[in-house]
């Protein structure tokens, strides 16, 4: 008898990962799906485990799900996203004092960016401003290469670029849109030194990923169980609120080219 | 674009510098779907006003130019709306002055049952969904909230006295010794009992689901109450030459059967109608015979308080027993599993009945002490009286008030 459980990767980025996916598995199994979850510290080590078959799905970033379909050559099957996931954005931030006036002028300026795995805070936006004539051998780049393998999750080179800009340590710095609203909407945003400045186009951020042989049964179930969470019910929504979600949405691949392009021009598959 | 029905205007502020402090609570003001126009001046809300939309499931319905100005439109999300009505354009009356809790009820009044998951939040206000739920366990009007507990509310806040400087504590005068020792016995006794009385209602306290908040305001006044009363016997069996007497075995086991008591309306009856209602005649017996006036003053305050007490206990019972006859049989059974507890506890404390009896004598002459020993068998006697008059009061048959009465504890609390 083959193994029904679904095993699914997640990577843990945080502490909260734990209730997040133990109270996930506790409502698969209330769908009367049977559902268990490993944790990896990595995504790189979480698409080899997919690859190689040791898990089911994997819970992955954009990063990780271009990778996916990229070795699977597009025969990937996507299962899922967040709202949340689509049309996410990066913005340009800089400080009212730099005398930024157009993307040229961040040529010769410094410009805090988040880890170089980082789709939101880093790959896209260079990316974006590439594609708007910046120079970027003509800007200084701060980096923030934190929590690299986690592929920006944590969100921490975010808050370092906000933080540098605060400092005045960079002119302008990059980071997803997300971050940026929160923080102005909990208040945490000098509205007198920073502004943003500039929005990339949109992209699309997490997918659950299977390999083509995962059987229909297991798909069908995953599905099923996952649609079947609800924001009104306080159980779902206290799960859904760690997991940055009001509702899960069926997958699409279109929001994942302009990454793809990014990678293949910044060579970093 | 669709007509909005409000419109507010931001100016340069920035969505974290002030523009949503506006916008919040002006979408907060709509029924979902409802439309705002929102005006702007600042160039970046072209961006964030989409991302937090998004974030926060309203939904935006695009900008356009307005001279120097965007005009963003917005329409009111369905997403973590708060339940209930709103409250709007209320005016409690004023009487002579004052707002009481009785018009706030009368306003606002108890629904039939309360929802845990409401927490804390007061009864009337709007409660976003998903909140976690409250270990509250008395979620029912009927089983903890009587008709009119606001109104003994008000007359408790009314009713308020004070330890140190109601009581005329200088006119206390030197009394013959064995008068003083049995007041000292007396205010140790109505201080151990009134620490029940203190005890027993506070450990219910947290298990009221604040819709129904008029009876833990009412509790804490009682709370208060006793704090006064346990304060005023204890300085008054100190202030003369006395002291404290002594605990009896038996008044400690009358009162552990009675901490020990999980149900609400259970221990409402027990505590305030048997033993409260018992102690109105026990304090008005002291008052009567007390050797000084200080001292009557101040039982005779204490029974102006426990007659609240025992009101808001008759009260509670009456109107539990009105919706559920099935409680009729369940206080019966407290009481009788309560006599089955305490059968080996003897009759009145020796020391209580001694200092009454000596109290009644106004000392210790034998032609005195025959007097306040008739005193003290007819004190008995008109608790039983007065007790089953209260537990006809109640609801009960004459028949099961007279069994009642007679299985109540010796130690009257």
């Amino acid at each position: 008898m083959p193994d029904e459980t679904i095993l699914l990767g997640a990577v843990a980025y945080d502490a909260k990962v734990v209730p997040i996916w133990e109270g996930i598995r506790d409502h698969f199994r209330e769908q009367n799906v049977a559902m268990d979850f490993c944790l990896f510290s990595n995504y790189e080590r979480q698409v080899e485990s997919l690859l190689a078959g040791h898990i089911d799905v994997a819970w992955n970033t954009p990063l990780a799900h271009v990778r996916i379909r990229k070795r699977t050559e597009g025969t990937s099957l996507s299962l899922g996203m967040r709202d949340s996931d689509r049309d996410f954005k990066a913005r340009l931030i800089v400080r009212k004092d730099a005398g930024i006036k157009k993307l040229k002028d961040l040529e010769g300026k410094i410009l805090a960016v988040g880890s170089r795995d980082s789709t939101q805070a880093r790959i896209l936006p260079l990316h974006f401003l590439k594609k708007e004539g910046v120079d970027l051998g003509r800007v200084k780049q701060l980096a923030f290469d934190t929590d690299l393998g986690k592929h920006g999750d944590t969100g921490t080179s975010e808050l370092d670029v906000l933080k540098a800009l605060n400092e005045g340590k960079a002119q302008a710095g990059t980071l997803g849109d997300l971050i940026w609203v929160l923080e102005q909407a909990a208040g945490r945003i000098d509205t007198k030194k920073l502004d943003s400045f500039w929005t990339t186009p949109g992209f699309d951020h997490c997918m659950f990923d299977a390999l083509p042989t995962l059987s229909n049964a297991k798909a069908e179930g995953f599905k099923k169980a996952l649609f079947a969470m609800k924001y009104d019910n306080p159980k779902h929504r206290r799960l859904l609120d760690l997991e940055g979600l009001k509702q899960w949405m069926p997958p699409r691949e279109e929001g994942y080219a302009s990454l793809t392009a990014a990678l293949d021009d910044q060579k970093y598959w | 674009m669709p007509n909005a029905s409000i419109a507010i205007n931001a100016g340069p502020l920035p969505l974290g510098g002030g523009l949503l402090a506006l916008l919040r609570p002006a979408l907060d003001a709509l029924e979902v779907g409802g439309v705002l126009a929102l005006l702007s001046s600042n160039a970046a809300a072209r961006d964030d006003l989409p991302t937090w939309c998004k974030v926060e499931k309203h939904e935006y319905l695009g900008c356009e130019k307005v001279a120097d100005a965007d005009r963003h439109l917005i329409a009111r999300g369905g997403f973590n709306l708060p339940r209930g009505e709103r409250e709007h354009g209320l005016r409690l009356p004023l009487r002579d002055g004052k707002l009481m809790a009785a018009d706030v009820l009368a306003t606002i009044p108890h629904a039939a049952t309360a929802d845990p998951a409401t927490g804390l939040a007061p009864r009337g206000a709007r409660v976003e969904p998903g909140g976690p739920e409250y270990p509250f366990t008395l979620n029912e009007r009927d089983r903890v909230a009587p008709p009119d507990v606001a109104q003994l509310y008000d007359q408790a806040v009314a009713a308020q006295w004070n330890a140190q400087t109601d009581i005329a504590w200088a006119k206390i005068k030197p009394l013959p010794r064995a008068l003083e020792t049995a007041v000292g016995q007396l205010m140790t006794f109505l201080a151990e009992n009134e620490l029940s009385a203190l005890y027993l209602p506070s450990k219910f306290i947290a298990r009221i689901h604040p819709a129904y908040v008029e009876v833990g305001m009412f509790l804490s006044t009682q709370l208060m109450d006793e704090s006064r009363h346990i304060d005023v016997f204890l300085k008054r069996a100190r202030a003369n030459g006395g002291g404290l007497g002594v605990s009896s075995a038996t008044t400690s086991a009358s009162l552990h059967s009675l901490l020990m008591l999980e149900d609400f309306t259970e221990a409402a009856f027990l505590l305030s109608v048997l033993g409260e209602g018992t102690f109105l005649d026990l304090l008005r017996f002291i008052e009567d015979h007390a050797p000084d006036e200080p001292t009557a003053d101040l039982v005779r305050r204490a029974r102006a308080d426990e007659t609240r007490h025992v009101h808001f206990g008759m009260s509670h019972v009456r109107h539990a027993l009105a919706t559920d006859p099935s409680l009729y049989g369940r206080l019966e059974n407290a009481v009788r599993k309560r006599a089955a507890t305490l059968h080996n506890a003897g009759g009145v404390p020796a020391a209580v009945q001694d200092s009454l009896t000596v109290l009644a004598a106004r000392g210790t002459g034998p032609a005195g002490i025959a007097r306040g020993h008739d005193k003290f068998a007819e004190l008995l006697h008109v608790m039983h009286e007065n007790r089953v008059k209260r537990l006809i009061t109640a609801g009960f048959t004459p028949e099961q008030s007279q069994t009642l009465s007679d299985l109540h504890t010796p130690n009257f609390m």
